[in-house]
């Protein structure tokens, strides 16, 4: 058993030993590397026991062997079929982890934003870059954070100056390939919304086959003073993937951050959003979809931090469990001293479907301010017999009718979300879920 | 006065209980260790088997590391200067017979406490077990409560005249080595009541027991057990109060219920032990096991308890639902001040086919206090048709008190059904406004918010003891809104 937890301390710090090829084309990204790599030395891997790890295994994830991703020669094949049509002119496409020029456009883009590769800004020490990159994370003794920082190279960088409002939403489609062995991706974003800015960013995750591979994303985003992002994020990672991301946003005074987590893919993933208060009167939204089935294990660990007085936040985050999925929500709302009128609101729903599913939730309040109205929700059930006998006394069968609530419990979630070419694509996969639910219950 | 003073003044309600008694305690040496564990045992007069409970406890306990998950802060008690047996001289070494028997001081204690000892005196329709330090000194109607077959002593006793029930049921819902305090508690209880009430009786009047920590250095560590058989009722209530000292004394209990078939204990309590000064000095630390286990089906656990002292709180009453459609209900108000820290809750663990389960729980802080709710509801594969239903509200009075929720929800039965919500709010202006506009001075108005916001919980309380409830809260939070 000891000898188990060495190999899994040590899993991550083997892997460092492929971040020699990276270094030498940019001396700040080397430097960043170095830190990031010293820091997966310090940071204990997390371990059961640890309050936050206490639901989920990652024992997939540790007990194989990887390559680094941008180290494999594949094939892309055709991937124009997961473009939005409303971002032709503004997209960025990695493939598997590496920047695809040909792929990507940004005609569409208003010409003073700034957008580019990570790793080409470096070489040309981009200022700005060197400037934000790794302020906005904010998971400190997260090794899993750090590991991003120990491969940094590609990823996107957005900066939309201030005044400017981008129609075009952003895609950054971030596509893993199949490939003869596991291999592991590290992708990195950060976006800064200067003053009165306004961005729509929608990143997008997907696996074009059903092979292993582990992807640890970090995205950063500030937003200044009266900025406005919205950030819709879409995992549809391989059915054997393993996705463990975090977002972390800074919102200044009047600002306003909507961000909406879709989770369908990966057999195994995590997404962690924090949101911190950077000044007064601020608003933010974290809300969740996860549509999990068959053995996939979801968990969302959210924080919300309140530090200024004056905030409205709202996190509505909503599970469809079947199979013998799993899913797993902790979302924590602190309320620091002193920053009074807060208003925040939290509610996790869950449906659990099936017999072998299960479902571990734990909304969290943390206030130490008086005047603040918090509160929070949690729900588990099933689809409620009255409707579904509403239902099919207005004439739809028994299919018909668990289709109908499934896709109305999920869809309260999505509608929110402004690019309407993405609500139609999670309209589908919604669909395509109570399908496969459907059958699976049929066969069973 | 402005609000915030008003407030202020009221939360230093002084601590009514914070005298000592005077009485001549026997010999008996500080720290633990087997010697001393077999002392306690031989002085008690028990037979091998409670000894041999209690070693195996020890050695348990000893493997054992003190748990740092509470969301509360304080330096671990030193467990060698702890005295684990506290007993008052007595002019006879046998069980008292009548009051006379017991020493007056001692009775004084409980009247100014507000327990008469003599039966007359008493609210009608309670027996009362007196539990001063280690061990019981009284024990009001036991002949009216042995003619209706219910059993209600010290545990001591009942080691002594119902030793096949003790063991057939002691450790039997909190096992020897359940946790760090319950293991600690099982190697060195010392009294508390035993309740047994047979088939088909419903207990002919309430059932109380009243716990007193006299002695500085002694910490109590009382041992509860009620076994209700099928189809009978019993309502027991705990109080418990101490005096001020500037040292921490350690209370370390365990409590278990046993429910059979269509059987229902409601247990209720009223903490007031005393909870330090204003800076935190002084204090009990109350670390608490609680459980009941309803065994039979239809059977119903009901706890409701209303905390406002301890320096430390540490308590988590659960119901395991193993039989069908049982019920396990939890109603607490837990009250902080000062820089009381409070991390208390419920688990409702459903294990049977249609089990129920119902959480409210409001907790205030105030001063410089911490409150925490910590719960847990846990539904197993095969607890078709389980239901639960969580409240927990959490009020701030102050800048400078936290509120904080953890509940953990486990649900693995697609048929069960779980609901939580919680939310955290203050004594608004404009509600204390309206009251005042209305003619009530402040004082008045925030004590009649408070209890509204408590209401659901206080309504849970028998009769007597709610008017107590309710006075107690007025205290505690005299003058504390701002």
């Amino acid at each position: 058993m000891a000898k188990l937890k060495q190999s899994n301390q040590s899993f991550l710090q083997d892997l460092l030993s492929f971040q020699g090829s990276l270094n030498g084309k940019s001396q700040f990204l080397d430097e960043v590397r170095l830190k990031g790599a010293e820091e997966v030395k310090n940071i204990p891997f997390p371990h059961r026991k640890d309050e936050d790890w206490r639901f989920i295994s990652l024992r997939d994830l540790y007990t194989d062997d990887y390559e680094l991703a941008t180290r494999l020669d594949v094939s892309v094949p055709d991937i124009s079929e997961h473009y939005l049509p409303e971002s032709e002119g503004s997209r960025m496409v990695f493939v598997n982890g590496v920047y695809s020029e040909e792929h990507s456009q940004a005609e569409a883009l208003p010409d003073e934003v700034e957008i580019g590769n990570i790793a080409d800004l470096a070489s040309e020490d981009h200022p700005l870059l060197k400037e934000h990159l790794g302020k906005y994370g904010n998971f400190e003794d997260d090794v899993f954070s750090s590991f991003n920082t120990a491969f940094l190279d590609d990823g996107a960088f957005i900066h939309v100056p201030k005044g400017v409002k981008v129609d075009a939403p952003i895609h950054l489609l971030f596509v893993q390939t199949e490939a003869d062995v596991n291999y592991f991706a590290t992708s990195r974003c950060l976006v800064l919304a200067d003053e009165s800015s306004e961005v729509t960013i929608v990143e997008d995750y997907i696996g074009l086959g059903d092979n292993k591979y582990f992807n640890l994303p970090v995205f950063e985003v500030n937003l200044e003073e009266e900025a406005y992002v919205k950030h819709t994020k879409i995992q549809r990672e391989s059915k054997e993937a393993i996705h463990l991301a975090r977002t972390g946003a800074f919102v200044a005074k009047h600002a306003n951050y909507e961000s909406y987590t879709i989770t369908r893919g990966a057999k195994l993933s995590r997404n962690e959003p924090r949101i911190s208060q950077r000044d007064e009167e601020v608003e933010f939204t974290v809300d969740g979809l996860v549509l999990i089935d068959g053995d996939q294990v979801s968990d969302t660990h959210s924080v919300m931090d309140h530090r200024f007085s004056h905030a409205e936040s709202h996190q509505l985050h909503k599970c469809v469990i079947n199979g013998k999925a799993h899913s797993v929500f902790n979302g924590k709302i602190f309320v620091r001293k002193d920053a009074q009128k807060i208003d925040s609101f939290q509610e996790n729903r869950n449906l659990l479907l099936s017999r072998k599913g299960l479902v571990n939730t734990k909304p969290q309040l943390e206030i130490f301010a008086d005047d603040v109205v918090c509160t929070h929700g949690a729900t588990i059930g099933q689809l409620e017999e009255e409707e579904m006998f509403y239902l099919k006394s207005r004439g739809l069968n028994d299919q018909q009718a668990r289709e109908l609530l499934i896709y109305a419990f999920a869809l309260e979630t999505i509608e929110n979300i402004s690019v309407e070419s993405v609500q139609k694509l999670l309209v589908d996969e919604v669909h395509k879920f109570t399908e496969r639910q459907l059958d699976s219950q049929l066969t069973a | 006065m402005s609000e915030t003073e008003a407030l202020e003044s009221m939360v230093g309600g002084e601590y009514k209980y914070g005298f000592t008694t005077d009485v001549e305690y026997e010999d008996f040496p500080t720290g633990i260790n087997e010697d001393i564990i077999r002392e306690i045992s031989r002085r008690k007069n028990e037979p091998e088997w409670v000894t041999e409970f209690r070693l195996e406890a020890f050695e348990k306990w000893k493997q054992m590391e003190e748990p740092d998950w509470p969301n509360v802060e304080y330096e671990t008690p030193d467990f060698d200067k702890v005295q684990y047996y506290s007993a008052t001289k007595k002019k006879n070494k046998n069980k008292p017979e009548s009051l006379d028997d017991v020493d007056p001081e001692i009775i004084e204690t409980y009247k100014k406490l507000g327990i008469p000892l003599e039966e007359q005196k008493q609210l009608q329709g309670i027996a009362v077990d007196a539990v001063f330090d280690s061990e019981s000194i009284f024990t009001t109607f036991k002949e009216k409560l042995a003619e209706a077959g219910v059993i209600f002593c010290s545990i001591s006793e009942a080691i002594q005249d119902h030793p096949e029930l003790v063991k057939e049921y002691l450790g039997s819902v909190v096992p020897k080595g359940d946790n760090f305090y319950a293991a600690l508690n099982s190697a060195v209880f010392s009294d508390g009541s035993f309740v047994y009430v047979p088939k088909d009786t419903v207990c002919p009047m309430e059932l109380s027991t009243y716990f007193r920590i006299n002695n500085m250095q002694s910490g109590q560590f009382e041992r509860t057990l009620i076994i209700c058989e099928d189809n009978s009722q019993v309502s027991y209530l705990e109080g418990c109060t101490a005096p001020m000292f500037q040292e921490n004394q350690l209370h370390a209990a365990v409590v278990e219920l046993v429910a059979l078939e269509n059987a229902e204990i409601k247990y209720s309590t009223i903490q007031n032990w005393y909870s330090g000064d204003e800076e935190g000095q002084g204090g009990i630390f109350n670390f608490v096991t609680k459980r009941g286990h309803c065994r039979g089906d239809n059977s119903k656990i009901s706890w409701t308890q209303v905390e406002t002292g301890s320096a430390i709180t540490w308590k988590y009453p659960s119901v395991i639902m193993q039989g069908d459609g049982s019920i396990g209900e939890f109603f607490s108000v837990a009250v902080t001040n000062n820089r009381q820290q409070a991390d208390t809750g419920t688990k409702m663990i459903h294990v049977g086919k249609n089990t129920k389960s119902t959480i409210i729980s409001k907790g205030i802080s105030a001063g410089k206090s911490n409150n925490s709710y910590r719960g847990q509801v846990k539904i197993s594969p095969r607890a078709d048709g389980a239901q639960n239903y969580s409240v927990c509200d959490s009020m701030l009075i102050g800048q400078t008190c936290g509120a904080h929720t953890f509940p953990y929800i486990e649900s693995a039965n697609p048929t069960a059904k779980v609901e939580h919500e919680a939310s955290t709010s203050r004594v608004g202006e404009d509600q204390i406004f309206y009251l005042q506009q209305r003619g009530m001075d402040e004082d008045d108005a925030i004590s009649l918010i408070v209890n509204g916001f408590c209401k659901e919980v206080l309504k849970e309380l028998p009769m007597e003891f709610a008017v107590e409830a309710d006075k107690l809260l007025g205290i505690k939070l005299e003058g504390s809104v701002g």
